[in-house]
């Protein structure tokens, strides 16, 4: 209550408006968007029937896994260091699903009949594209279950509260089974393209690829994060707790780099990575920044700083969105040689959708309790 | 109370699992010898594009005419123009080359279509059912073929377009309009198993003529348009796609993990709540 009375309750913060300006643009290109069609507010085409807004998606299905990745390694493996950041990666992740709602929402051709993947009668189960979208789905679901605490207990709701608390082990668990499920599963969509998405990227462990890479990119988000948004408020960082979250990404770069590599020799693509063009190019520096470097900073005295899981995860993040970025769309070949560069509509509802998360995000670190007191500690 | 929580979660698991693994069995598929199919020779068509114009009769799609308005002129496949000829002009060679949907025996794109709004009929025919389909446009990209095609200039709901293989004359008996037309005989229609019959009898009786591969028969698994040429099937545009059937990677894995997860679940639960009593902080969730 201090904190309201002491603020100024009607004026707005000068760096909501830029937000706000770029949000209400992407509203109305949105609008824009499904009255007109997508052949014309889009440069999608036949030749690239998907655009920006899936890559995006598949980019920040990881990053705002950080809430699962925190939900696991609190939940599961009892590391109770890490109650104190769960608020903030809950809200963190619920704001990315609903950008990844609201986007893939806006790709569909025929939104009216988006519920249509809900119809049990027209729902394949074969279908990994139908089991991310439920996945998702519920997973936003149990977000706002996770995340509804941090509003109940300012507007003094009580009862929900204990209700929420007393099956939190339920949907804890039910959403860190359906983030493992639809993390790898967004992989698994690109095992029916064997021919189309580059070899040096198609391998039958995307699914385990994905699903890794998703851990360590949920850990860098939120070691970037904290680090930013703790600084900020002028709250202590907790050092073991960035020593532990650097160890799990290294875990879990070290099974991804061995899969990777495996992969490659395996299946003979070796010659592929010497190849002097864009592909093997991309595949090098995604490796050597987005999983070497990272892993040499996490694997030397750094980790102990905060820096090092902050720099680590930084190159982590570039390359995740690197991958992201060839399997769905620059590595997804095409026989004839159009070129794709997304549209104004395109990138500024894009842009507006995540200033808008952001805009929501700085609304609730203002006006709720997001962040644990200094005073009071959990472990 | 834990307990049987846990125990109606893993009964709940068990017979999702169950019904899962029942209906996957219940799928006999029909013999594909038996499907509706067509064949193509490429080394006997004239490019008239008298299948084009009979397809366009038959569905009603618009010409897709040329700056003069003189001319039915489609470069390549779009959701007007469901099939079409082109013309392949290497050095030493040249061919036509017919585009349609190829019907595959095992399709990648009814595999991942999220809601069954491309299905594989009894008859051999893919279809697409407009009601059902969301317009992720996912199946574009799980085609090995490059064949369906968006509606992208309608505004409200765009539909997938593609060759329905004449689904609708099929079942009462009848040709595809395509090949009914088609004034040389280079696309004929009949099941799958007698064209491959008469595709290999083609080859062995005129072996100079033929590129020693009947492209479809096992194919990707098996098409139901196959192809003869005298030229490269590369350079048609027919690639090399091996020979199991696209979806069998990702079905295999749909059939580990969804099961395997469904079973699972309970167990991961389980283990939450022990980590939760061994840290005391079972009543005191940190939320």
């Amino acid at each position: 209550m201090a904190a309201i009375t002491r603020s100024n309750k009607s004026n707005i913060p000068i760096s909501f408006w830029p937000l706000m300006a770029l949000t209400l643009l992407g509203v109305g290109l949105a609008i824009y968007r499904l009255v007109v069609g997508l052949g014309v507010s889009t440069n999608m085409s036949d030749h690239y029937p998907w655009g920006i807004w899936i890559t995006i998606d598949l980019f920040l299905i990881p990053v705002a896994g950080a809430a699962f990745t925190i939900s696991l390694l609190s939940y599961f493996l009892g590391r109770e260091d890490y109650h104190s950041i769960i608020r903030p990666a809950v809200l963190a992740g619920f704001l990315g699903y609903g950008v990844v709602g609201v986007l893939l929402f806006l790709d569909i051709g025929r939104w009216t009949q988006f519920y249509n993947i809900f119809i049990p009668g027209f729902i394949n189960l074969h279908s990994f594209l139908e089991e991310v979208s439920l996945c998702v789905t519920l997973y936003t679901a149990i977000l706002i279950l996770e995340v509804a605490p941090v509003f109940l207990e300012k507007w003094g709701y009580k009862a929900p509260i204990q209700w929420i608390n007393r099956s939190i082990f339920v949907i804890a668990g039910a959403g860190v089974v359906l983030s493992m499920l639809h993390q790898s599963s967004l992989g698994s969509m690109f095992l029916l393209m064997p021919h189309k998405l580059h070899p040096l990227w198609w391998t039958p462990s995307l699914p385990l690829l994905f699903y890794l890479q998703a851990v360590y990119t949920g850990l860098s988000a939120v070691a970037i994060a904290v680090r930013l948004v703790w600084r900020a408020m002028g709250l202590p960082i907790d050092r073991m707790l960035f020593r532990r979250i650097g160890q799990a990404m290294s875990i879990n770069l070290m099974l991804y780099a061995a899969i990777k590599v495996g992969d490659w020799m395996g299946a003979g693509e070796v010659p592929l990575l010497l190849r002097p063009d864009a592909f093997g190019l991309l595949a090098w520096f995604q490796f050597l920044i987005g999983i070497i470097l990272p892993l040499g900073i996490l694997l030397s005295k750094l980790v102990g700083h905060t820096s090092g899981p902050f720099w680590a995860g930084v190159f982590a993040l570039i390359g995740t969105f690197i991958e992201r970025l060839v399997v769905s769309w620059v590595g997804l070949a095409e026989p004839n040689p159009v070129s794709y560069i997304p549209s104004f509509t395109e990138i500024f509802i894009t842009i507006g959708m995540i200033a808008g998360a952001f805009l929501l995000y700085g609304v609730v670190v203002r006006y709720f309790k997001l962040f644990p007191d200094p005073k009071q500690s959990h472990a | 109370m834990t307990l049987s929580r846990r125990d109606f979660l893993k009964a709940a698991g068990l017979a999702i699992g169950g019904a899962f693994i029942a209906t996957e069995s219940a799928q006999a598929k029909p013999d594909p010898n038996e499907y509706a199919a067509m064949l193509y020779d490429a080394t006997m068509c004239v490019g008239c594009n008298a299948c084009t114009n009979a397809c366009r009769q038959w569905n009603g799609t618009a010409p897709e005419t040329d700056d003069r308005l003189l001319y039915d002129a489609p470069k390549e496949l779009s959701s007007d123009t469901w099939t079409m000829i082109q013309l392949y002009q290497g050095e030493n060679d040249t061919s036509f080359v017919k585009r349609q949907c190829m019907h595959c025996v095992d399709p990648a794109c009814v595999s991942g279509c999220p809601v069954q709004a491309l299905q594989k009929t009894a008859e051999g025919p893919v279809t697409y059912d407009q009601d059902r389909c969301i317009g992720c446009r996912y199946c574009m990209y799980t085609c090995p073929f490059h064949v369906p095609r968006f509606a992208w200039d309608t505004a409200q709901m765009p539909v997938i377009a593609k060759c329905t293989l004449c689904a609708d004359r099929v079942q009462d008996g009848l040709p595809t309009a395509c090949a009914e037309r088609c004034p040389t005989s280079a696309l004929i229609f009949g099941k799958r198993g007698d064209l491959i019959a008469e595709a290999e009898k083609r080859i062995s009786e005129n072996p100079a003529r033929y590129v020693d591969h009947v492209y479809g028969k096992d194919d990707a698994g098996g098409t139901s348009v196959m192809y003869l040429a005298g030229v490269s099937f590369e350079n048609l545009g027919l690639q090399d796609l091996g020979t199991k059937p696209i979806p069998e990677i990702s079905e295999g894995t749909a059939n580990i993990i969804l099961p395997g997860v469904l079973l699972g679940a309970p167990l991961l639960l389980g283990m939450i709540r022990l980590t939760a009593k061994r840290g005391g902080w079972e009543d005191t969730w940190p939320l």
